[in-house]
């Protein structure tokens, strides 16, 4: 978190003048000595200075339970069968305060640096030859000085509790035994495994290795044919759209726009319905068309709910594209396309060569970022299959011909309470994810013009 | 063949791909806004042909006196809104911050941030429930509206920054100079600046709890705590088929939807053009 305010611009960065002056390096000592010490003593920032001390206060007293909280983390509790449930050690709560304890001590480290940080700096902006130091309003404090730190505190604390506490705590649970019948707290403890998990998954376990091989290799398929599919089917009718100047375009774009308008949740619980193999009305109406003579079930074959899926997908998901691509036609420049007709380019050389490359270029990046987005696309799957149609092994591992690693992770939590095994799921999700968050950070301007 | 005849056979081939795929696309919606006028309860009801089956307008009224749907609609309303306003404020402050300020642990906020904007916060399932449980945050509102907002802050952050790294400095520094403080300079001159960012970014995280079922279905137990997702999905499960009362609350959902798309389309073209060249 923050501590100076020095805008690039503005401010200058003071530089280093020569060895540490005595003042100064009775400031670090005092400001390491104890949280808030060198403002109270010496900088004369008494507010500052309490705040700081009360912080170092609260967590020298918290410290007996912040050790207690990390033995249990270690230890998860020793299965205690002959007293009542309730007051049976709960591992899952022993777990999860182990992991939020570990944060609030790399808070607080934190919090401790940034407090040293922040001595430091104020006694630089004190003249050496002022005896006393510069007084500093609360007020100013708080909208100046201490700005980027108020500012972010919120956030931090929001992302570090329901990003990052939720994330690590899934993470651990891969490691452990957390899974009905025998280890669900309260009435049971949960141990650590090692890597015993992810042994039966990989290999241990036939069927789940299967099962597991199937919705890996399903997921990636699913990614790819959903982005494919939709990039191209969007590019399709933009480039349609563009190009051809009918008097009923703007309809045209306005009727194309609904699939992306209306909520995923309606749209694709109507789909489900819609093509129920019994009584929906897709097979009622191709019957009625004599178009077949039997009813299709589009969602309770394995295969073929695999391709309908897809199908139903790009209904939902071609708009965005187009929407993307419309923008990005639109604002190629006129003076390219017309010195190309000068030149004697035909439309659709023009397109090829100056159109098509120039999209390409501006929205492949999307395509990519659409590609993680879909291998996590838990509604396109759930509201429309909820995973199914059953397959061999689904009776065991729960897991449907159409599932996802994220619907496949939903029931494991939801249903089979297999928490450890949805938690290696969630491991193995986060390694693929990698790449593609090295790619985000890659592509930001701050990345390329050296700021990070 | 002469050029005219090629034109006519390419018009007449784009008019058909437009024919099929907007019948494609309206096909459903059609049914959908059928379903919900028509007499009856289930899917088999339903006409091949729509509104061919009679009229009716039971639905809605069933929706509203037996059910709990305005309930849910409120229930998502206040989320909504409490997401989008906490997602503002915060995304707006922390851009302003990361990109206007140096400080301690700058470098080490921005990278953790773009590297969990990859992964999405429902894969910790196991843990939601745990965590939520531990603070009493389980079966509240309060509960979900901070997972969203949290969940959305690293990417939000990203992208109002990356818009506010555009406004000129000399702008804040002029502010300064008349001696206006951070906090004056951020309400009364970045805020203003970045209106269009922040528009893109209110309507987004306004928008995404009317259809977000994965984090609700985690959270909210008790009946009165249901958002619409969840409540127009009990509708259709395998236990009830009440499809009809489902058509009818949904298009009561997408309709504003549908207006609101189609009437802010050119500004909705413009802004995800712009997130693909920026950046």
């Amino acid at each position: 978190m923050a501590v100076t305010t020095l805008e690039p611009t503005t401010g200058t960065v003071p530089t280093r003048r020569g060895p540490d002056s005595p003042r100064r390096r009775k400031v670090r000592r005092q400001a390491w000595l104890f949280m808030g010490l060198a403002h109270v003593l010496t900088l004369k920032q008494y507010l500052v200075g309490a705040f700081f001390a009360v912080l170092e206060l609260l967590f020298l007293i918290s410290l007996p339970q912040i050790v207690t909280n990390l033995a249990n983390l270690v230890t998860l509790g020793e299965p205690a069968l002959d007293v009542p449930v309730k007051e049976r050690p709960n591992s899952l709560f022993m777990l999860v305060d182990g992991v939020i304890t570990i944060a609030l001590i790399l808070l607080f480290v934190a919090v401790y640096y940034v407090s040293v940080r922040s001595a430091l700096t104020q006694e630089r902006a004190w003249p050496p030859d002022e005896p006393t130091p510069p007084r500093r309003r609360l007020r100013d404090t708080i909208t100046g000085a201490a700005f980027p730190v108020l500012g972010l505190a919120p956030t931090v604390v929001l992302l570090i509790f329901f990003v990052v506490v939720p994330l690590v705590f899934s993470t651990l649970v891969a490691f452990t035994n957390y899974s009905a019948p025998d280890h669900i707290p309260p009435a049971k403890t949960i141990d650590w495994v090692g890597l015993d998990t992810f042994v039966y998954m990989f290999g241990g376990s036939a069927t789940w290795t299967a099962a597991l091989a199937r919705v890996f290799t399903w997921t990636i398929v699913w990614a790819l044919a959903a982005t494919v599919t939709c990039y191209f089917g969007g590019m399709l009718i933009a480039v349609l759209l563009t190009e051809n100047r009918f008097r009923v375009t703007p309809l045209l774009r306005a009727i194309f726009i609904l699939p992306y308008a209306i909520p995923s949740v309606v749209s694709l619980l109507y789909w489900q319905n819609a093509l129920n193999g019994a009584f929906g009305t897709v097979n009622r109406t191709l019957l009625a068309l004599g178009l077949i003579d039997s009813p299709i079930p589009w969602l309770s074959d394995a295969w073929l709910a695999k391709f309908t899926v897809v199908t139903i997908n790009l209904w939902a998901g071609f708009p965005y594209f187009m929407l993307l691509i419309i923008g990005t036609m639109t604002s190629i420049s006129k003076d390219v396309l017309e010195a190309a007709e000068v030149d004697g380019a035909s439309k659709v050389s023009r397109f090829r060569h100056i159109v098509l490359p120039l999209v390409m270029y501006q929205t492949a990046p999307l395509m990519i970022l659409s590609f993680a987005h879909n291998l996590n696309n838990f509604g396109a799957i759930f509201f429309l299959t909820g995973g199914d149609p059953a397959v061999a092994d689904t009776t065991t591992t729960g897991a449907g011909g159409t599932d996802i690693m994220v619907s496949w992770i939903y029931k494991l939590t939801i249903t089979l309470l297999k928490y450890n095994q949805a938690s290696v799921l969630a491991v193995m999700i986060f390694v693929v994810l990698a790449p593609f968050a090295i790619f985000q950070f890659q592509r930001t301007k701050s990345y390329r013009e050296g700021e990070l | 063949m002469s050029d005219v005849v090629v034109r006519r056979i390419n018009t007449a081939a784009v008019a058909i791909i437009f024919t099929v795929v907007a019948i494609a696309v309206l096909w459903p919606v059609v049914h959908l806004v059928s379903a919900a006028f028509t007499p009856g309860r289930s899917m088999a009801n339903m006409p091949v042909i729509p509104f061919s089956n009679g009229f009716t307008t039971e639905h809605f009224e069933y929706l509203f006196t037996q059910t709990d749907y305005l309930r849910w609609f409120g229930n998502t309303l206040i989320v909504a809104t409490a997401t989008c306003l906490g997602t503002l404020l915060f995304a707006s402050l922390g851009a302003y911050v990361f990109s206007r300020f140096r400080f301690t642990f700058k470098r080490p906020l921005l990278m953790g941030m773009l590297i969990l904007q990859v992964f999405p916060s429902f894969v910790g399932m196991v843990a939601i429930y745990v965590l939520l449980y531990r603070i009493g945050g389980l079966d509240t509102l309060w509960g979900l509206v901070l997972f969203y907002i949290a969940g959305n802050m690293p990417f939000m952050i990203w992208l109002v920054k990356s818009y506010v790294d555009g406004i000129p400095r000399s702008l804040d520094e002029a502010a300064r100079i008349d001696g206006a403080s951070n906090l004056r300079t951020y309400a009364q001159i970045i805020v203003p600046v970045a209106r269009p960012i922040l528009t893109f970014l209110a309507v987004t995280s306004f928008t995404a709890p009317w259809m977000d079922f994965i984090l609700p279905k985690l959270i909210l137990r008790s009946p009165e705590r249901q958002t619409l997702a969840l409540g127009l999905f009990s509708f259709v499960t395998d236990k009830n088929n009440f499809f009809t009362t489902f058509a009818a609350g949904g298009l009561l959902v997408a309709v504003p939807f549908v207006i609101f798309f189609i009437a802010t389309q050119k500004s909705l073209i413009a802004s995800l053009a712009g997130g693909a060249v920026k950046e």
